[in-house]
């Protein structure tokens, strides 16, 4: 019996250490820090390199858009903009389809690197927070873009 | 009519009170009292239920806005639809429904399983009130769908999301919720077994419908909920890996895991303890999941409702389950153990069975872990750490084509332990077919691993399915004498599960093909100028025009374009955006054009637009094979049918009717039409066990009716009927004295004679002493009717003697009473 026993343990200790193995390299890869713009600004040396999803709020009046391309630039800040306190502010240059939902004070989250040069946020890839009643079961958010291509 | 409402659900949470307590208080005592007395009231607690739904839906029809629910959900000019599907729009009317559903399904469960498993029921009763005791609960003290508003009613609501206004979701909701609580059924047999401790397969028996139900509907709603994003999200996708989606699809893989593993119970006597967790997680994990979406724990792109009350309530709920449940597995691990055999080899079919039964785990655990992940990494490290997509495709991908595998492999494999002889014979055409496949699609150009596995692999369980059914089909002909496509259907019939099964499977194999499509699909994003084209694919597409409608409800902008295939117009497509009158401050609506053939689907989106020069910003995806995974689905969706109907759904095929009924018939002239192939009768009659032949005439027909099987074993079947060996046997005795060409009497003469007495016999011989046999049903209908009619008289003569009795007809107190009475006037 004892026999029996140190067999399963063997075996579910290699298949723990393989799963954990496996889950480790696969996250290193999968896993995206989630960060507001304040965290983001304070934690920006120790995120370098690093892939992450930044949310902030689009401040009102900052969009700007190049006629007949998908070149944006706007302005997040960590706060919603009715708390009067902004926050930390950042500038983001963005390309790609932008959701319905994209305009002043609208909750978004940019999927992107930060490199030495600055946050690139993934091309197609904004995804903006619907905050309204949309609480049924479903499936996905309204007029949110998901990002291209997953 | 709110407080009818909350009235009625205080009712509700009293009576299944009542019904979990005085059923196991019954089920204790032995007293069958108390136990009918619980099901009455789980019958009450239905009837209730249905009458809080009908008031909610009132509500929402007569425009009650004092109810916030009402004034949340809808407006006065929401269309009546949409009106009645905002029953199950928000957070507190799903529950309602929840409930709603839930006693339905009950009432029907214990209906059904009252006589048949008496043993079990009480506990069933007890268990289901339970579960409705803690989802009345959450709406008596927190989300109450009857809640008015404090101050003055709204003068019109704020409407169901635009978005939501769409006819998938209007049934995916109920369809999923269905498929949710019918998994409460399995859970309360399986938990009435443990505590009774009979553990044999009655309780299996009485829940296997109830999952396959369930399962199906499941899956069903799953597939809804794709179809939505697809149309309405205009990401040209249907499955983000959100945690919506995937509280949905974790119940899913262990219900599917149970499916599987029960036939090995059955069959085998195995896994009695891995069946029972599996029912138990499969219920967790519906409430689990209605916990994720409902209760803010997960942050998703969807705003949920951020609701730590709520998330309170479900853990402690969660928690309870858990601990009660698996207390139980262990309490009755050594009832569990007992006899069951040890696995004789992998290489067999259960063992195929176990594989895949942890393989389905392994998903569910792991779609659960990637889910909980942002949330659990933010409680140990304190910082949010989300997974995309991508890392949830990185593992799904290698075992969703191993699982894939398996659906091959199980039924290629014998029970108990396949011989090698029989691995050559079985894996020869499969493996083949996969060969086959993989040589043409490398010759076709075709390089993509992932996608060549997957079709690979499809080919290979299409060949095996194939093969069952045509080696069962030709055995079936050879037995019975019929063309192929009875045998065909009879073969299907016979075993109803097993090849309904393999359907479903067929509908997975489409479903596969459909995600390895997914491998090849084309995705660009160009602004484009009026008159300007672009070329994704095959496709080129020109910006003709962009127009703008207005409408009664909505501004519609409309861009027209022009699809080309190879120098050739082939389709104008219309993507559009509409601004909705009733919600100015909502963003418009985008409206992809999607233009669906067999091949691939042509998905525009767009996505912004210059309204002075008409340039607009496109977003172009090629989907290949996309419309392969909802025909899937529907193969899905007949095979399970199969699999559930009824018994007698299938004896226009069945062994019973001679070959030249109508109905063969016309079958045989479709199959020659179809294949030109003439149908060869044969004459060989020799019976598989299992199978039934032909009876050649009438007489051997009825006959076959009247004479009862002698085996013992079986419930005194006639010979139509029974399969067993004995039963064979007497076919055969039949037959012989049929054609040796005695009449009726002498038969039964003989038969009589044979085995000393008329026991063979399914009724009496109509004559004589047995004549009394033949009265006794009707003499007993008699006296009960008889004895009603004596009890009632009695009954009804009691009680009108008594008030007679009680009061004497006294003239002069008759007097006064007249005087006072006129005073009165």
């Amino acid at each position: 019996m004892t026999h029996r026993y140190i067999k399963i343990a063997v075996t579910v200790v290699v298949l723990a250490l393989a799963f954990g193995f496996m889950m480790w390299s696969t996250l290193r890869d999968g896993a995206e820090y989630y960060k507001h713009v304040d965290e983001f600004v304070a934690e920006q040396q120790a995120l370098q390199g690093k892939t992450l999803r930044l949310e902030g709020y689009v401040v009102p009046g900052s969009i700007r858009n190049l006629p007949n391309t998908m070149q944006y630039r706007f302005k997040i800040q960590n706060n919603p903009i009715r708390s009067g306190d902004p926050g930390n502010v950042l500038d983001i240059s963005y390309s790609g389809t932008v959701p319905d939902t994209f305009k002043g004070e609208a909750q978004v989250v940019l999927p992107g690197k930060l490199s030495s040069d600055g946050f690139h946020p993934n091309p197609n890839g904004m995804i903006a927070k619907c905050p309204s009643k949309y609480e049924a079961a479903g499936s996905a958010p309204p007029g949110a873009a998901h990002p291209a291509g997953s | 009519m709110a407080n009818l409402g909350t009235f009625l659900l205080l009712t509700s949470f009293v009576l299944c009170a009542y019904a979990a307590v005085v059923s196991v208080a019954g089920a204790r005592r032995g007293s069958r009292r108390l136990i009918e007395s619980g099901i009455g009231a789980s019958y009450l607690v239905c009837a209730l239920m249905t009458a809080a739904s009908a008031v909610i839906v009132n509500a929402f029809m007569t425009d009650d806005f004092s109810i916030r629910y009402i004034a949340h959900e809808s407006e006065s000019a929401q269309p009546l639809v949409y009106k009645f599907t905002a029953y199950w729009g928000g957070l507190d009317g799903s529950i309602l429904f929840w409930v709603f559903l839930l006693s339905v399904f009950a009432s029907i469960a214990i209906y059904v399983n009252k006589e048949r498993h008496r043993e079990l029921i009480p506990y069933v009763v007890a268990t289901i009130s339970t579960v409705e005791m803690f989802f009345l609960y959450l709406m008596v003290v927190h989300k109450n769908p009857f809640s008015t508003s404090v101050v003055a009613a709204p003068a019109d609501g704020t409407g169901l999301n635009p978005l939501l206004q769409n006819y998938w979701m209007a049934i995916h909701p109920p369809s999923l919720y269905t498929g949710f609580v019918g998994m409460t059924i399995p859970f309360a047999f399986g938990i009435a077994a443990l505590i009774t401790g009979h553990l044999d397969d009655s309780w299996l028996r009485a829940v296997r419908r109830w999952t396959m139900f369930s399962w199906l509907f499941l899956s069903f709603g799953l597939m809804l909920g794709m179809i939505w994003a697809y149309e309405t999200l205009n990401w040209g996708g249907y499955w983000g890996w959100d945690p919506v989606e995937n509280a949905a699809l974790i119940p899913w893989f262990t219900a599917t895991a149970f499916l599987h593993s029960v036939m090995v119970q059955e069959r085998r006597n195995m896994l009695r303890v891995w069946n029972v967790t599996l029912v138990i997680l499969t219920f967790f994990l519906t409430v689990f999941g209605t916990f994720l979406t409902r209760s803010g724990v997960v942050q998703s792109v969807h705003a949920f409702g951020d609701d730590p009350v709520l998330a309170r309530l479900f853990t402690a709920f969660m928690v309870s389950i858990l601990v009660f449940s698996f207390g139980m597995v262990i309490y009755r691990l050594p009832l569990l153990r007992a006899r069951a055999p040890e696995l004789d080899s992998w290489v067999s079919r259960e063992g195929a069975f176990l594989v895949n039964n942890w393989i389905l785990l392994f998903c569910a655990f792991f779609v659960a872990f990637a889910t909980m992940f942002p949330t659990l990494s933010e409680a140990v490290t304190k910082t949010r750490i989300t997974v995309a997509a991508g890392f949830y495709n990185k593992w799904m991908l290698p075992i969703g084509l191993i699982l894939l595998f398996l659906t091959g492999l199980g039924p290629l494999l014998a029970w108990r332990k396949s011989s090698l002889a029989n691995l050559r014979d079985q894996f020869l055409w499969p493996v083949l077919g996969l060969v086959v496949t993989v040589a043409g699609l490398f010759a076709f150009g075709l390089r993509e691993w992932a996608s060549l596995t997957c079709f690979a692999l499809c080919a290979f369980v299409t060949v095996t399915i194939l093969q069952e059914f045509w080696r069962g089909a030709r055995v079936r002909r050879k037995n019975t004498g019929t063309d192929l496509l009875t045998a065909l259907i009879g073969l299907v019939a016979r075993n109803k599960r097993r090849y309904g099964g393999y359907i479903v499977h067929v509908g997975i194999v489409c479903i596969f093909l459909g995600f390895a499509g997914n491998a090849y699909k084309r995705d660009e994003t160009k602004v484009l100028e009026k008159g300007q084209s672009m070329t994704v694919g095959a496709y080129t597409l020109r910006n003709d025009q962009v127009k703008i409608f207005e409408e009664d409800v909505k501004q519609s902008i409309v861009a027209y374009v022009s699809v080309f295939k190879r120098g050739q117009q082939i389709d104008t497509l219309y993507p559009s955006k509409s601004a909705y009158r009733k919600h100015p401050n909502d963003p418009p609506r985008t409206d992809a054009a999607i233009r669906r053939r067999p091949g691939e689907d042509l998905y525009l989106v767009m996505t912004s637009l210059e309204p002075g020069t008409q340039a607009i910003t496109l977003n172009v995806v090629v989907n290949p094979l996309v419309n392969w995974v909802w025909l899937g689905f529907g193969i899905l969706a007949f095979g399970t049918g199969i699999a559930l109907l009824p018994e007698s759904t299938f004896t226009f095929a069945m062994a019973k009717l001679p070959v030249e009924a109508a109905t063969t018939t016309t079958v045989i002239l479709l199959a020659l039409l179809l294949t030109g192939f003439a149908r060869t009768a044969s004459a060989q009659h020799v019976e598989k066990p299992g199978s039934i032949s032909e009876p050649t005439t009438a007489l051997e027909q009825q006959m076959r009716n009247e004479i009862g099987c002698t085996c013992g074993s079986c419930a005194h079947e006639p010979l139509s009927k029974c399969t067993c060996s004995q039963a064979a046997e007497m076919r055969q005795d039949l037959r012989a004295e049929i054609e040796a060409g005695k009449g009726h009497d002498a038969i039964v003469a003989s038969l009589i004679e044979k085995y000393g007495g008329q026991q063979f016999l399914v009724a009496p011989v109509d004559k004589g002493f047995n004549r009394l046999a033949w009265l006794f049903p009707y003499l007993l209908g008699g006296v009960g009717v008889v004895g009603v009619g004596f009890v009632a008289l009695r009954w009804s003569r009691h009680g009108q003697a008594a008030p007679a009795e009680a009061a004497p007809v006294d003239p002069e107190l008759n007097e006064r009473l007249d005087d006072e009475l006129r005073n009165l006037d």
